[in-house]
């Protein structure tokens, strides 16, 4: 079965320029290799990497110099998933043996990031001691920081000093009456500054630290909290201007806002963009930039691959018992690593092989469909339905397949078997589906099967193992042949 | 003359290293003042530097006792609102 690897472009829009491609695999292709090396094994970075590597946070820096209508700084629960949350808070030095403790025991962890549960360049000592003993302990381990870029014109010279090649800065605007209606206020030389003075002065930070890190040759990413009727109309724009300055990146996420998480958005009763709209603002601003689909916005103490949290396996006490032989970890991880590379690299020749030959057979022209693949990593479907806590959305088209973005099956919340409203985690995880039309994982059991089918999602466990890419393509292949195609019309937004 | 930390106070270490008279300091269950050093910021600042820092509304008193960030003042979520939230997941 043949198939071809779409990128971010949308497939109505046909294929991508060279210069606008972004973080799926072959778009790294048209990456200049310096930055190609830097981010093909960080899983944040790089679609395809985050099939195999995986990172962790540590929660480090506490201390904040802005308010966010979608933080509250007194949420701390664990069973919660968002940014800004965590369960303890590390000094520099339990945060080193963390890392080492998770490096030791998760090669595949190739990525440290201090992201929280404030803002990292507010906490500089803790944050640049944690960069600073890393860089010497732990030479193998890359290193990054997200910020709100309030501080990062003062902190680039001391970033550039850390092994620290990958920054993410958020900006949800660049314009300063939209800025005061998210930032309700920001900490600047000794005062509170309210509204759209503080906005302007956060986003005047942001821009300028953003040049002066691209003037360094660190990479830069941006992200976006997407948020309707505030700043969905203008993220296009920012896309437009950050790129224009050098971010390599833009990784637009929906707003998370509920009540119980006691933030203005959330209490206030603003909503957050519905799969759709998140999807065509992306697409929008692919032409522009280079789109990341993949953020699963973790907690600020996250622990493992993309998607899961192993936190509870290096608890303080925890790794108090653990001995690590950083040396010998070392030398297995090196082994580690360049196993899954190569066969990432062997299976991207596929791919690009089998895009190829795609592009010489005749081409359908049938509409595009979504479905929803249930995975635990290595690029294959290898995940059981009920197991699975979140699913990856995948288009094919005629075009071929592209990595849409991830759905979370539980919501936000783990603990309960059962929402508010009585609803079991099935109901959950089919409404989550909604705008699917199939679903492939490694196996399904009977009940979730029938009501899957009554839900329209045809459920399919025939291609367990496979690559996903290849199988994708197949059941659209198949459902081309059954006629389920043919009504060119856009009908999954329809009923999505 | 001092402000005081209560217990509503997250442990953000915010207030700590802008006090100018270096009066605060990480302590169980959360921060606290020391009120022999406290100047109210008097002489430096013309506002508190911790309150002006704190994201946590109520959680430093001035000397009469009163929340310095009273409700609302800082997330702008107006305290009946937050109430009525509040009210409705209790139900729950």
């Amino acid at each position: 079965m043949q198939l071809p690897v779409l990128n971010d472009a949308p497939a109505s829009k046909g294929g991508c320029s060279a210069s606008s491609c972004g973080s799926t695999d072959n778009q790294m292709d048209t990456l200049p290799d310096s930055i190609r090396e830097k981010v093909q094994n960080h899983p944040c970075y790089s679609e395809d990497a985050h099939h195999y590597f995986a990172r962790m946070h540590v929660a480090v820096a506490p201390a904040c110099n802005i308010q966010c209508h979608y933080c509250n700084r007194k949420y701390d629960c664990a069973n919660e998933s968002r940014p800004g949350v965590v369960s303890e808070l590390l000094t520099p030095d339990q945060a080193v043996k963390k890392t080492m403790a998770v490096a030791a025991n998760i090669p595949q962890m190739t990525v440290l990031g201090i992201a929280g549960p404030g803002d990292p360049l507010a906490n500089p000592e803790r944050t640049f001691e944690t960069f600073r003993r890393l860089s010497q302990e732990a030479p193998d381990i890359k290193l990054c920081v997200s910020t709100n870029g309030l501080a990062l014109p003062d902190a680039v010279e001391e970033l550039s000093k850390h092994n620290i090649d990958h920054v993410t800065i958020t900006i949800n605007t660049v314009d300063p009456e939209i800025g005061a209606k998210i930032y309700p206020w920001i900490f600047w030389k000794n005062r509170r500054i309210k509204g759209v003075k503080g906005a302007k002065i956060l986003i005047e930070q942001q821009q300028k630290g953003l040049e002066m890190l691209i003037a360094k040759g660190i990479l830069v990413k941006v992200n976006s909290v997407m948020i309707p009727g505030v700043n969905d109309q203008h993220l296009a724009e920012v896309s437009k201007v950050v790129k224009s300055k050098g971010a390599f990146l833009h990784n637009v996420m929906p707003l998370i806002a509920e009540a119980e998480h006691g933030t203005f958005y959330g209490v206030m009763g603003q909503r957050g963009p519905t799969h759709d709209e998140l999807q065509d603002l992306q697409d929008a601003c692919s032409g522009d930039m280079n789109m990341m689909r993949h953020c699963r916005q973790c907690r600020a103490d996250a622990v493992g691959m993309l998607g899961e949290d192993r936190g509870d396996e290096f608890t303080l006490d925890k790794i108090e018992d653990m001995e690590i032989d950083y040396q010998a970890a070392m030398e297995k991880r090196k082994v580690i690593h360049q196993a899954i590379q190569a066969e990432m690299d062997s299976k991207r020749l596929e791919k690009a092989e089998k895009a190829q030959q795609h592009k010489q057979e005749p081409r359908l022209t049938t509409r595009p469909v979504l479905m929803a693949v249930a995975t635990s990593g290595q690029g294959v479907i290898n995940m059981h339905f009920g197991h699975a806590k979140e699913f990856l959305i995948y288009e094919a088209s005629p075009d071929g397949v592209r990595f849409i973005s991830h759905r979370k099956a539980d919501q936000y919340c783990g603990g309960d078997t059962t929402c508010g409203d009585g609803e079991s985690t099935l109901q959950v995880t089919i409404r989550a589906l909604a705008g699917c039309e199939a679903v492939l994982c490694s196996k399904v059991g009977y009940e979730p099967w029938e009501q899957l089918e009554a839900a329209g999602i045809a459920p399919n466990g025939e291609h367990a193992m496979e690559p996903i890419e290849e199988a994708v393509m197949a059941v659209y292949k198949e459902m081309a042949v059954a006629g389920k195609l043919d009504d060119v019309n856009d009908s999954i937004r329809a009923s999505a | 003359m001092a402000v005081k930390i209560i217990e509503s106070c997250v442990n953000c270490f915010a207030c700590e290293p802008v006090c100018p008279s270096k009066a605060i300091y990480e302590a169980k269950p959360h921060f606290l003042v020391d009120p022999k050093k406290c100047t109210e910021c008097e002489g430096d600042f013309p506002v508190f530097q911790c309150a002006s820092i704190c994201p946590i509304e109520g959680a430093i008193l001035n000397s009469l006792g009163e929340a310095i960030n009273p409700p609302g003042s800082l997330t702008g979520i107006p305290p009946e609102k937050m109430a009525e939230a509040m009210a409705e997941l209790q139900s729950h």
